[in-house]
């Protein structure tokens, strides 16, 4: 990708995109009748998520491919996937509450999608930590590359949440069936900020890649010249 | 005037987002400055290291 689109352009688009979103979202769509001003919020909180679910399919894709093929390029996608990905599950945790508090008159509850969300973010951090922690890279990838797998399952089952239980965690808006919905303006500002949220991951999670290449390659040429790795 | 949790959620956001990019550029500067140094020293050492023995 860092071919055909280079580091400047990719930047440049997202920030255009991201632009375009915020002008949706404060001048084209309309003002929701019972919450008001706040309800924006909706346009960077559910995108955050939507963000969040695809970081982790692909963590979940990288360590199938790592176990299978042992290819370094699937865990450095993976890695770098579960890196991004725990930024924008933080942001989804974060923007949550700020629109619960003026709406429902509570931060947080333990209703089954709020809680799946936060075990998500949870799987992130575990994630991360166990590549953080295990000083073998050959073990910590295969480790992380199993806690991948298997915390995948959280993913369907959260999207699913609004949908199965009744939940203090508004009704789906988007593929909810029928009485469910949006003003085709806010659902337009949706789409445009779910494209821009993407925009921006695929900018970091190539950064982070490139920043995993770098990694490997000084490796390499310390094992060349025998010099044992630094604290970084 | 604007809502101030409202506020609060888009600049939370991108204060992560910032943070993020900022620690990033950090790590990408001093892995490159590392390598160059690692590259240069490879370099330094293989015209006698080339040399027959």
């Amino acid at each position: 990708m860092g071919k055909i689109l280079s580091p400047t352009v990719h930047l440049f688009v997202t920030l255009a995109w991201m632009i375009v979103a915020y002008w949706m979202i404060f001048l084209y769509a309309p003002q929701e009748l019972t919450m008001g001003e706040v309800q924006r919020i909706f346009y960077i909180h559910a995108p955050s998520g939507w963000v969040a679910g695809t970081a982790y399919c692909i963590v979940f894709l990288g360590s199938v491919v790592y176990l299978w093929k042992r290819s370094p390029l699937a865990d450095d996608l993976a890695h770098a996937a579960g890196e991004v990905g725990f930024i924008f599950c933080s942001g989804l945790l974060v923007t949550g509450p700020l629109w619960a508090k003026p709406v429902w008159g509570i931060w947080w509850t333990w209703d089954a999608r709020l809680t799946l969300s936060f075990v998500l973010w949870l799987l992130f951090v575990s994630y991360l930590m166990l590549r953080s922690y295990v000083s073998s890279p050959g073990r910590a990838a295969t480790l992380a590359a199993v806690v991948g797998i298997i915390g995948f399952v959280d993913v369907p089952i959260d999207y699913m949440a609004i949908r199965w239980w009744r939940t203090q965690h508004p009704q789906p808006v988007i593929a909810g069936g029928e009485g469910s919905g949006l003003d085709p303006r806010m659902f337009l500002t949706f789409i445009v900020c779910v494209g821009a949220f993407h925009c921006l991951f695929s900018y970091l999670l190539i950064q982070r890649l490139r920043l995993a290449r770098a990694r490997r390659e000084l490796s390499a040429i310390r094992r060349a010249l025998a010099i044992p790795p630094s604290e970084d | 005037m604007v809502n101030k949790y409202l506020l609060l959620a888009f600049s939370a956001l991108w204060l992560i987002f910032f943070l993020y990019a900022w620690s990033l550029s950090r790590r990408q500067a001093f892995l490159r400055k590392e390598l160059e140094e690692l590259k240069n020293k490879v370099g330094r050492g293989r015209p006698s290291d080339s040399r027959p023995s």
